[in-house]
């Protein structure tokens, strides 16, 4: 069996052979599985959740960087 | 697997409550945490004017839509940063996150106001440009509050966030930055902003998650000027220890908010000053004789030389959209 596996960001294919469950495919993408989502047709999927060949799923990253999505913790205005 | 409220089929695992979730009850246990976080610090009132920071990615337009859902009078406030089609991108999601709600998104633009961009600036003296991204963030939104007439910043810092920024303070032994690393900041003078972060109880996956399962268009793609950004090396190695132990970043930052922090909120005996260039508030010199500069105006005089010495006032980009009221 052959899954096709979407990973992003950054954004890249690649095709996995014998991932029977998502914990498979993670474990061969070499991937945390605390650290992804998994969807498959707009559905997340569960660690548990069982794979078949064909399927094209999504490995998005959700973990990011930067300087925060505004204060940085400091209460003051310039810092 | 069941889910742990109503025993229904599951579409995540959340390992450090030892628990997993169908879809309504966990956006049911998004809601929850938000809302424990807001009253545990009485981070907004009901009638308050909150603006969200938002930046196009899934923690701040997921604390949006939250603090939307909740009732909550919020605006959002977004930054262009000059970071090419990445900022582009980021607005028009923005955009449209607010028109699909009718919610107000107001909008400023660092390089039509302060003469610099981020990827100008990185670099430049030293400084990385997350370090100049977030100061200009700082800034900007709390000024930007203030001259908006808003009571309350809400920012999308999340429990992964949090604990990263807490992880690298400890390794450093600051103190001083562990002693503002708080949900929230009140405002105590003229010119300071009430910052709040109601996202800290979520982690950063369960953000992404909600997102997907809310239909909210984010911005996927990682900022390109973010690659060896020494936060991310921080999630990564509390990730890995995350695998192993559940709950690791949780007790981390928990432990720290329960047990510590009060502690070195007492000892953060800063004085408060006002910069004698934008007048907004900044640490007091050592020097009582020496001229008290904000940290953002002295970068920004290195970035756009001293003749624009004094930061130029906010005019408004734009502002879209009816308010959500």
């Amino acid at each position: 069996m052959l899954v096709t596996a979407r990973l992003r960001p950054p954004d890249r294919t690649v095709e996995v052979p014998d991932a029977h469950r998502v914990a498979d495919l993670l474990a061969h993408l070499e991937v945390l599985p605390t650290t992804v989502l998994v969807i498959r047709d707009g559905a997340l999927l569960t660690s548990q959740d069982e794979l078949h060949d064909g399927d094209k799923v999504e490995v998005r990253f959700a973990i990011s960087g930067g300087s925060g999505s505004g204060s940085g913790g400091d209460g003051r205005g310039g810092g | 697997m069941r889910c742990k409220r109503c025993r229904g089929p599951i579409v995540i695992e959340v390992r450090r409550h030892n628990a997993a979730f169908c879809r309504d009850c966990f956006l049911h246990y998004v809601g929850q945490q938000v809302t424990r976080a807001i009253a545990k610090h009485r981070m907004l009132a009901p009638t308050d004017r909150v603006v969200v920071a938002v930046s196009g990615g899934k923690d701040s337009l997921a604390l949006w839509d939250l603090l939307l859902e909740l009732g909550y009078q919020a605006d959002g406030l977004y930054l262009g940063l000059g970071i090419g089609g990445y900022s582009e991108r980021s607005r028009e999601v923005c955009r449209d996150f607010a028109a699909a709600r009718g919610a107000r998104l107001v909008v400023h633009d660092l390089a039509v106001e302060q003469g610099y961009t981020i990827p100008r600036a990185a670099g430049k003296h030293g400084r990385s440009s997350c370090g100049v991204c977030g100061l200009s963030k700082r800034y900007v939104f709390n000024r930007a509050a203030l001259e908006g007439g808003y009571d309350v910043v809400a920012t999308g810092h999340n429990l992964d966030d949090e604990a990263a920024v807490l992880f690298g303070n400890t390794l450093r032994w600051d103190t001083a930055a562990m002693a503002r690393q708080f949900p929230v900041l009140e405002a105590t003078r003229p010119g300071l902003v009430k910052k709040v972060k109601p996202l800290y109880r979520v982690a950063e996956r369960e953000t992404a998650a909600y997102c997907v399962l809310k239909g909210i268009d984010y911005v996927i793609e990682e900022c390109p000027l973010v690659a060896g950004n020494t936060q991310m090396r921080f999630k990564e190695t509390l990730n890995q220890m995350e695998e192993a132990s559940p709950g690791t970043k949780h007790n981390f930052l928990f432990g720290y908010l329960d047990r510590a922090a009060e502690l070195l909120r007492v000892a953060d005996d800063a004085d408060l000053a006002e910069c004698s260039r934008c007048g907004m508030v900044t640490v007091a010199p050592g020097d009582p004789a020496e001229e008290a500069v904000c940290a953002f105006c002295r970068s920004r005089a290195r970035l756009v030389g001293e003749a624009a010495r004094v930061a130029t006032a906010l005019p408004l980009v734009e502002r879209e959209g009816a308010a959500a009221r």
